[in-house]
């Protein structure tokens, strides 16, 4: 069914987006080798489903089969990764209780690189990809509702939660949450 | 305290995607709630700390080839006609191979060079079409403004004709029109499109009618194509060999028997 015109067409579109698919699945699976096989398992998969591409949303399109690869790898190799912690305490709360001598905005500007990478990593899977999917790739609630399947409204609270436990896990004095959600990130990655 | 319906709402702001109202809402808060600026503030260096120091990582140059080499195993073997050219030879194979790759682009450059060409005729007729009929709107709105509307008046076809055709170099259809309130006031030289024209001059009720005519060897007789340029209305048309072209501001019904008549004059020889 596919002809030639076909892998050419999906070379020339999904291609250019080979960093934001890497760039998420390395966020979403945290090693370099894996998310090289995600990646590449991702294009195969999406070479079959080349009907739903278009050129104007590739990038989402893409990215949705990356995620839902990575899903597949996450439930195999990491189980433990996908469990929501959902706090149902407002995120800003352990904010007010965490700043009372600097201003949040001052201690965020002055974490370095490590810092944010530890966070990003720290965060639960869910909150973490539609994360990286705004900070890093710039994509809209809608065009992130439709990669992680979710509806708009669950990406907003997630999106808002993401945020709150990274000004914690910024904010000296943060709360112990996220360290305990670290600790077991840090088991995961050694398997 | 803030509710977690709100902390979207704010985060939905420094993202610009709240709707108008709800952006205006925030905004208008923000100039009295100093929580409120603080948090906005607070947003804001998240996300300018983490686009500029978080991990954006790009595919390694390793897994680019993965993806190139996957996707050309998976091309070689997909497709049917690909099947032929694997019991081939090698060589043979290679070339093949070649040619398939390259056919698609050597069909696209035809068709777009074909393309490119097909429009620039079309362009270059209907800039011409455009530059003769600006050049017979000028030379109709010069004659009319200026003292200079015939250069031999005469109602007498039998005069203009030779006058014409001698200083032209060719000896266009002098006619009066068949037409009642027509009047023919004499002939002009003239020119334009790159070349001397005859220009028939008429007056039809209060209105100047220019009749211009040059040969046009090798044009078959056409149709007069119709056209308003600027208030006038113009109409052109191959006929016996000659180009005409007729221009006035009549009215459309009038204008329409002028032409007939300019033709049925023509054809009289």
């Amino acid at each position: 069914m596919a002809d030639d015109a076909d892998w050419r067409r999906f070379q020339q579109v999904a291609m250019p987006h080979l960093d934001a698919a890497y760039n998420l699945a390395l966020w979403l699976t945290r090693n370099a080798d894996d998310a090289q096989d995600v990646v590449q398992e991702a294009l195969l998969r999406a070479m079959r489903y080349m009907g739903g591409l278009r050129l104007e949303s590739a990038r989402p399109w893409l990215l949705q089969v990356v995620r839902h690869t990575c899903y597949s790898w996450l439930k195999e190799n990491r189980p433990a990764e996908q469990v929501l912690l959902d706090d149902p305490e407002d995120a800003w709360r352990d904010l007010a209780a965490s700043s009372a001598n600097e201003p949040p905005a001052i201690a965020i500007r002055k974490a370095d690189r490590q810092q944010i990478n530890d966070a990003i990593a720290a965060l639960p899977v869910p909150y973490r990809e539609v994360f990286v999917l705004r900070e890093m790739e710039d994509l809209s609630y809608n065009e992130i509702a439709r990669i992680a399947e979710i509806p708009i409204g669950t990406v907003m609270s997630r999106l808002a939660r993401a945020r709150g436990l990274m000004r914690t896990a910024l904010t000296p004095g943060g709360r112990p949450v996220l360290r305990t959600v670290a600790r077991s990130a840090q088991g995961g990655m050694s398997t | 305290m803030m509710t977690t319906g709100e902390a979207w709402k704010i985060d939905a702001f420094v993202d610009g995607e709240l709707d108008l109202a709800g952006q205006l809402e925030i905004e208008q808060r923000l100039e009295h709630d100093e929580t409120l600026r603080q948090r906005i503030e607070s947003l804001r260096a998240l996300r300018e700390t983490v686009r500029e120091k978080a991990d954006r990582h790009a595919a390694p140059a390793r897994l680019h080839e993965r993806m190139t080499a996957m996707l050309g195993a998976a091309r070689r073997e997909a497709p049917a006609p690909r099947r032929a050219a694997k019991s081939s030879p090698p060589g043979w194979t290679q070339t093949l191979d070649q040619w398939l790759a390259w056919r698609p682009l050597v069909a696209s450059t035809a068709f777009v060079t074909l393309l490119a060409v097909a429009l620039n005729v079309a362009v270059l007729q209907s800039s011409k079409q455009d530059r003769l009929m600006n050049e017979a709107v000028a030379s109709h709105v010069r004659s009319t403004v200026g003292q200079h509307l015939v250069d031999v008046a005469s109602s007498d076809q039998h005069t203009v004709k030779p006058f014409l055709s001698q200083r032209l170099g060719f000896s266009p259809p002098v006619h009066e029109l068949q037409l009642p309130g027509s009047v023919f006031l004499g002939g002009r030289l003239d020119y334009f499109d790159g070349r001397p024209v005859a220009a028939l001059v008429y007056r039809q009720g209060e209105h100047v009618v220019n009749s211009f005519v040059w040969p046009d060897s090798g044009a078959s007789d056409s149709a007069p194509e119709f056209a308003s340029a600027r208030g006038f209305r113009v109409a052109h048309w191959s006929q016996g060999g000659m180009r005409h072209c007729v221009i006035s501001d009549v009215n459309r019904k009038e204008f329409q028997d002028v032409v007939n008549a300019v033709r049925s004059s023509a054809t009289a020889g």
